[in-house]
């Protein structure tokens, strides 16, 4: 993990570490790094992936218009709302 | 110390029989949720969970949700916005201290990535991760989704039982919940512990006081007519290096929701719409998810993803693997959930410690099998073995000392 590296990763996520966070991070990542070897020792070329691990079905369940919360229910949570919208600040100047 | 992160006064007249506390990943409509983050602080669900709408209908009272760290993904609860919770200058965690005050019954925990586990074995407490799929998660602060489980922890094996028996079940609302039958299965103590396999250099790292432990339950089990024998797992042991790649890309992209335009905290500076994204962020989430989701964005990206996510994916299935070959043999494996039975300054100090003090509880949460922890040890078994798990924990508990 390279400090460039780190700030790209940051932007992907918008998040902005400060020195001393990026430092540890690096550190966490060179030892983490090291880690991933002990698997890299197993050979999986012949082993299909697990994404569930159960055999779980995904529920089909008939479409049906309902209407479980009303607009002012949901914007209630919101930072900041104004007639019926969620407030961001301008996008394009 | 904040046990509580939010009250409901009118639960204080209720039985303590039947009164719970949940932690604070699960949503309620009439007390705020906020998965320990600063990001979601003073946040109204519209909706309660289905675990508590069914304990509510069987006559349960919520007492109030328990502090937990910031979206359960840490130690004991350590990192939580709300402050860590300490008893006598150690470590500890909300929903055992309010367990072991006699506040609350049983308490309804989320295990993303062990931390009740963990809890229960440093307090000498009851838990069980139940199996994968047998408790409904419509209601839930989704981290980890294809290991976060809904757990119970209690003072007893009959209270996590009682608990147990209530929540488990078919949910159409959650799509990874299994049919009613096989939910009743799980409840059931239909196949007996007769025998359980211990891999020792699983235990490897832990200390004296583990060990004693393992020795302890070892004894109880044996006087009890289960054997224990010592085995080895070399892929098992690799379970926890696997759970934090998958485990940190499910948080990063779940957690990624959190932007401060529809809900949560939003910053109060910001020039424009991406210094509102990134100030928000920033300022809401703690050193352990920022250092997830930045571990998690990383095994996820083109150079990454084969040699990392796509292994781990693989790893999965041989861990799954092993553990039906030693099913073959024994009932249950035995492991500790710790490697210490109260975590010191070094432990402590390293905030990333989680990442390797998980490879106890992994191994449960990267296959979904239920785990029972009791005697401050664990003891995983076969999926859906949930009721013949609590059912020999009980009887080991019972002939502790004999």
């Amino acid at each position: 993990m390279t400090l460039g590296y780190l700030i790209s990763l940051e932007q992907i996520n918008q998040l902005s570490l400060t020195d001393r966070q990026r430092e540890e991070i690096i550190a966490f990542f060179a030892a983490r790094d090291a880690e991933l070897e002990r698997l890299y020792r197993f050979d999986t070329a012949d082993t299909e992936r697990m994404v569930h691990v159960m055999p779980i079905m995904t529920v089909v369940r008939e479409d049906k218009a309902v209407q479980l919360f009303t607009r002012e229910a949901l914007q209630a949570a919101a930072p900041e709302t104004d007639e019926g919208y969620w407030c961001v600040p301008r996008v394009l100047e | 110390m904040k046990l509580y992160i939010s009250e409901n006064p009118a639960a204080k007249s209720a039985d303590i029989s039947r009164r719970i506390a949940a932690d604070d990943m699960i949503l309620t409509s009439s007390l705020p949720t906020t998965a320990g983050s600063r990001m979601l602080k003073g946040y109204m669900s519209l909706f309660g969970a289905e675990v508590l709408t069914r304990l509510d209908n069987a006559g349960f009272t919520l007492a109030g949700k328990a502090n937990v760290g910031e979206f359960a993904v840490d130690l004991l609860g350590e990192t939580s916005y709300f402050g860590a919770v300490e008893t006598d200058g150690k470590l500890s965690n909300a929903a055992a201290e309010l367990l072991k005050a006699g506040e609350v019954s049983a308490v309804i925990t989320l295990d993303v990535n062990g931390y009740p586990r963990r809890a229960a074995a440093q307090n000498g407490l009851i838990s069980l991760k139940p199996t994968y799929g047998t408790v409904s998660r419509f209601g839930v602060i989704p981290a980890a989704c294809s290991g976060d489980t809904v757990s119970i922890m209690a003072n007893d094996t009959a209270a996590v039982s009682e608990i147990f028996a209530v929540i488990a079940g078919h949910d159409d609302k959650d799509g990874t919940s299994h049919p009613e039958a096989v939910c009743e299965t799980a409840k059931t103590a239909a196949v007996p512990i007769k025998r359980i396999a211990l891999p020792v250099n699983l235990t490897e790292g832990t200390n004296e006081d583990v060990k004693g432990k393992l020795a302890a339950f070892t004894a109880s089990a044996e006087a009890a007519g289960i054997e224990v024998v010592k085995v080895e797992s070399d892929i098992i042991a690799v379970s926890n290096i696997a759970w934090n790649i998958l485990m940190s890309a499910e948080v990063c992209n779940n957690v990624s929701r959190y932007d401060g335009v529809k809900y949560g905290y939003r910053a109060e500076n910001f020039s424009g719409i991406d210094e509102l994204y990134t100030n928000s962020r920033t300022e809401a989430f703690g050193e352990l998810i920022k250092s997830v989701i930045i571990f998690g964005s990383e095994t996820l990206s083109a150079d990454k993803y084969n040699k990392q996510y796509d292994k781990a994916l693989r790893i999965r299935r041989l861990i799954v693997e092993a553990f039906a070959e030693l099913f073959s043999e024994y009932d249950a494996v035995l492991l500790p959930a710790c490697s210490a039975l109260s975590y010191g300054e070094e432990i402590r100090a390293d905030k990333y410690a989680v990442y390797t003090e998980n490879r106890f509880t992994a191994p449960a949460s990267i296959t979904g099998l239920p785990a029972v922890v009791c005697g401050s040890v664990q003891l995983i078994g076969r999926a859906f073995s949930d009721g013949s798990l609590l059912a020999a924990a009980a009887k080991i508990t019972e002939s502790e000392g004999k």
